[in-house]
Order: C-alpha cells, then structure tokens, then sequence
C-alpha cells in the first residue's frame, strides 16, 4: 500500500529526471525519451490500483484539507495517466511533423515528449483538488504546460495563432475563475470546498453574492470544458495546435474541468437558479455544437466542434448530479477519441486534414480505416459501442430527473451527429482514392490503436466493469 | 473611513477596466497587461476580505492572503510563458496586433 501523493510525486520526478537526462545526453535518439516516459507512467498507472485509504474530509486535517483520495479521484488518476500514455504514443508518431519545425541542431522533441508528463501531474492533482487554492494552482500547472504545447510547433504560423489565442482566453478565465473565488471566500470566509457546504447551509447567507461568485466560477470552468457561450477558443485552437496535443485538450482537459465542475457544483447545489442556469448552458452547447460541425470540411475543426456537442451530453449528466453517468461518457469520450485523433496523426503526415485527403483510405490501409470507423460510429453513438451506452447513462439519468427539454434538444442533435460523423465514413469506403499509397504504422501504434478498437467494442457490448469500478 | 465595501468598489472598477482592455485593445501586450490587472483586481478584494474578517481572538483570516501569494506567482510565471509566445510571434510576423492573426476562420 501506498498513499496517493506519492503517485504524482513520482510523475514529477520522473518529468525531471527525463529533462535532466535530455538536457546532458544529446547524441541519442529522442524517441527513447518517449519510450522511457510511457514505461515510468505506466508503472505508475500498476501503482495506482494500491493506494491506501486517507481520512474523510469532515475530520481532515493538514494536507488532507487540500487533497482527498476518493474513488472518483483514484480513478480519473487512472484516467489522465492513461490519457497521457496514449498521447505520447501518438506524438512518437507526430515526431516528424516537429523535427521540421525546428531546423538545426537542436531538434526540440526532447521537451515535446516531457512537457506532457508535467501535465498529467497536474491533472492528477486537479482531480484530488477539494480547496480552491489547490484547484486554483494545479489547474494553472495544466493550464501552463498546455501554452507550451499549443504553441510548440512554432514555425508553423497557424500553430502561433493557436497558441496566441488559447493563451489570452485560458488567462482570462484565469482571471474569472480568481475573482469569483475571492467572492466566494468573501461571503463564506473558506476555500475548502467542504466547508463552504457548511457555511451555506446556515441561513445568514448571503445568497446573491454566493451566486455571483459561483457564475464566474462557472465562467472560468466553462472555458476549460467548452461549453457555449464560452466556446470560441475551441475551433482555432484544436485546429492550429499539434495533432497530438489536440487529442491531450480535448480529453485531458475536458475532463479534470469535468470532475472539478462536479466538485464545485455539489455545495452550491442548493441555490436553484444554478440549475436553471446549467439547463440552459447544455442546451445551448448542444445545439451550436452539432450545428456548427455540420459543414465543416477539415477533420480536426470538425472534432472540434465535435467535442463542443460531447461538452453538451456531459452537461446533461452534470444537471442531474449523476456522477456515473458523467464519468463513464468520459471514458467511452477517452477511447473514441484518441482512436480517432489516433488515425488522425498518421494519416495527415501522408496527405493532410481535410476529410478529402481520406478518400478511398479503405483501400489504402484498411486497418486505419476500420479505426477511424469504430472510433466515428461510436462518437455518433450508434449501438455496441461505447460511446452509445454513453449517452444512453446520461439520457437515462436525465428521464429520471424529468428533464424532458435536454432529452429532446439531446436525441435529436443525435440524428445531426449522425450525418457529419457519417460523412468521414462516406470519404473512407465509398470515396475512389486519389492516389494508392501504403500507409506504414509503427507497431506500437497498431497495438494501441487495436487495444482502443477492443476497448470500444468491449465496453459498448460489456460496461460491467467500469460501473464495479465506480461503485466499489 | 474606508469600509469592506470601498475597497470591493475598488476591485470591481480595476476588474471592468481589466476586462474592458482585454476586449476592446488591439495590441496583444496591452491585453497581457490588462489580464494582468484582472488578477490584481481579485488580489485587492481577496486582501480587503481576509482584512475584515477577523476572528474572535483579533486576527484577520490569513487563508486568503496565502491564495494571494499563489495568484502572483502564477501570474508571474503565465507572463513569462506568455511573453515568450509573443517574441515568436512577433518574429514570424513584425506584428504584435490581434487583426493582423486571422488565418483560422470558421
């Protein structure tokens, strides 16, 4: 038995000791970095499922005001540190894309393959975070590490702007974030989250400067999720950003936001204009989300936008307080997701981003190919696979709740889905290729992507597991 | 003299012109500086907060000056992030102004 900060004490370490080892070793190949730096976090991912127990936080004391290991916290550790092993995966084979963009000796790969550790240390620590000052200061680790990334393929002109307005719009979230925490602490006089629920459970309240400070909270949570109307970042940014690092935004960081909004949500549960107020975030986010994706033409704005209308579902299990139902669309969003920004990274380093260049991609590499199938059939939610019994949790929660209007608005951006998702499949098997070329991919990204595919299929037919896992 | 309330008159003044520079400027080191004072802008009240709340044995509630120490750093190291985004940009384009980086469009 361990206890649970050690497991991020390990990820930093191991950040170091790679960058140490990059900085002095100069003459080797930098993919051994990547290699070392998926072995240390995978032992650390074996490490996770042996963490001891640790006071609640009702007698907390010391560091355990700040810090909570729950089972929802253990398990998304699990989650970021396997995020991030398959975003690794993927920038080994982005590694070309990156050398090109720094001509001369120094090649840049080195910190490419050891920024992302730092990140998932943050967001290990975000998803234990239960005191403002905690969520405020690891969410800045993972908000910071990520400007480096964005904006690392910095030759390319469309990466800088990327990473120039993800830089001004996440600052300025900071900012609400900050001063709404400064209101909360005003009305409550507390940052930890479990005794702010006491302090608004007695009536001397007041309720209109708790309400004011938890909307710009939510202003701040809601950049990190993309919700609508705080969605404008999304588009460019995935667009611009390296491949790799699109996929590490979009499940990554979607998901500690996910787990520090259900967090910060269950004291203020209380106020009922905060209901109101989420019913009319999710529906909006449903609908622009799926809208938008309709015409776009490029595949990564397209999952872009695509990530926009998941933020919606999620919204839908987050109105109604059902944690599990959150948690598992976030893990069929994990493997639908990488799978296809997995494709999507060998593929466009042979023809590009548009869904034109996957014409004919069945005949070209039918193993790619069947991928991106499953992985866009399951984003689209069709039957046996994980992401419809994703949805079918959250829809199913939602019926319970008698939130009829998000049932609605939701089923039928689910037939919009259905179209632009379907499309991509079109290009691949119906579409004549316009030139016949073998794709090679490297073993290690056959078996990851062939362990994403399983998995896919595993938890659309067979969930059992996961819900144990949460349950337990 | 001065009051809690003067002090979060203060704040909510320096946040608005904060997020009015942000919004309406054109030059990207004119937003970083005016993001800047947003985070300022929570310093002061989180400080004018902590300052009137005393304890019962006289003491104000350090909690939030803490927070503020963290807010600064933070701030600190975002600008230097920030800042060496700037530089690359401005070397790709001799450009520091939001209109002239338009090539994503919807």
């Amino acid at each position: 038995m361990i206890t649970a900060p050690l497991l991020e004490v390990g990820v930093l370490v191991l950040g170091m000791v790679i960058l140490m080892f990059e900085a002095f070793a100069t003459k080797i190949d930098k993919r051994i970095l990547a290699f070392a730096a998926i072995a240390g976090l995978a032992i650390v991912l074996v490490a996770t499922f042996f963490v001891a127990p640790v006071p609640s936080p009702n007698q907390a004391t010391g560091f355990w005001n700040f810090y909570t290991v729950d089972r929802l916290s253990v398990f998304f550790k699990q989650f970021a540190l396997l995020t991030t092993i398959l975003v690794l995966i993927m920038m080994i084979d982005y590694a070309p894309a990156v050398r090109s963009s720094f001509p001369g000796a120094h090649d840049g790969l080195g910190e490419f393959f050891t920024v992302p550790i730092f990140t998932c240390a943050g967001l290990m620590y975000l998803v234990s975070a239960i005191d403002f000052i905690f969520i405020f200061v690891s969410l800045e680790l993972v908000t910071i590490s990520f400007y480096v990334l964005v904006s690392f393929t910095r030759k390319n002109p469309v990466t800088l702007e990327a990473g120039v307005k993800y830089l001004v719009l996440s600052a300025l979230s900071t900012a609400f974030l900050v001063y709404g925490i400064a209101w909360i602490f005003g009305v409550t006089g507390q940052t930890n989250l479990q005794r702010i629920t006491e302090a608004l459970a007695t009536p001397s309240t007041d309720q209109s400067a708790t309400l004011l400070g938890m909307v710009l909270v939510l202003v701040a949570l809601g950049f990190k999720i993309a919700a609508v109307p705080f969605q404008i970042w999304v588009p460019d940014v995935y667009q611009g950003a390296p491949t790799p690092v699109t996929a590490y935004l979009s499940v990554g960081s979607k998901a500690a936001g996910f787990v520090v909004l259900l967090r910060v949500l269950r004291p203020f549960a209380t106020l009922p204009q905060m209901q109101r107020l989420l019913v009319l975030i999710a529906l909006l986010t449903l609908i622009y989300g799926n809208l938008a994706a309709l015409p776009q033409g490029n595949l990564k704005r397209l999952l872009a936008y695509s990530s926009i209308a998941h933020t919606g579902y999620l919204l839908i299990g987050v109105v109604c307080l059902d944690s599990n139902a959150v948690v598992f669309y976030l893990v069929a969003y994990l493997l639908m997701t990488h799978l296809s920004f997995a494709v999507l990274v060998i593929v466009a380093q042979q023809t590009g981003e548009q869904i034109a260049d996957f014409d004919g991609l069945a005949k070209r590499s039918p193993f790619l190919a069947f991928a991106m199938l499953i992985g866009m059939v399951s984003l689209a939610g069709v039957p046996f696979t994980a992401g419809f019994l994703g949805k079918f949790f959250i829809f199913y929660a939602a019926i319970l709740q008698r939130q009829i209007a998000l049932v609605v608005i939701g089923v039928i951006t689910v037939g919009c889905g259905f179209y632009y998702y379907l499309k991509v499949v079109r290009a691949m098997y119906w579409q004549p290729a316009a030139k016949i070329d073998n794709i090679s991919v490297s073993t290690l990204s056959r078996i990851a992507i062939g362990a994403l595919i399983a998995a896919t299929i595993w938890l659309g037919v067979y969930p059992q597991p996961i819900l144990d896992a949460l349950k337990r | 003299m001065i009051t809690l309330g003067d002090y979060l008159i203060v704040s909510g003044i320096l946040f608005a012109i904060g997020f009015a520079g942000v919004m309406l400027r054109r030059n990207l080191i004119i937003i970083l500086m005016s993001l800047e004072l947003m985070l300022n802008a929570a310093n002061l009240s989180l400080v004018a907060f902590s300052r009137f709340r005393v304890s019962p044995a006289g003491l104000p509630n350090y909690n939030a000056q803490v927070f503020v120490f963290f807010i600064i750093t933070v701030a600190a190291a975002e600008v230097a992030v920030g800042l060496a985004i700037l530089v690359a940009l401005f070397r790709a384009r001799q450009t520091t102004d939001v209109k002239d980086i338009s090539e994503l469009k919807f």
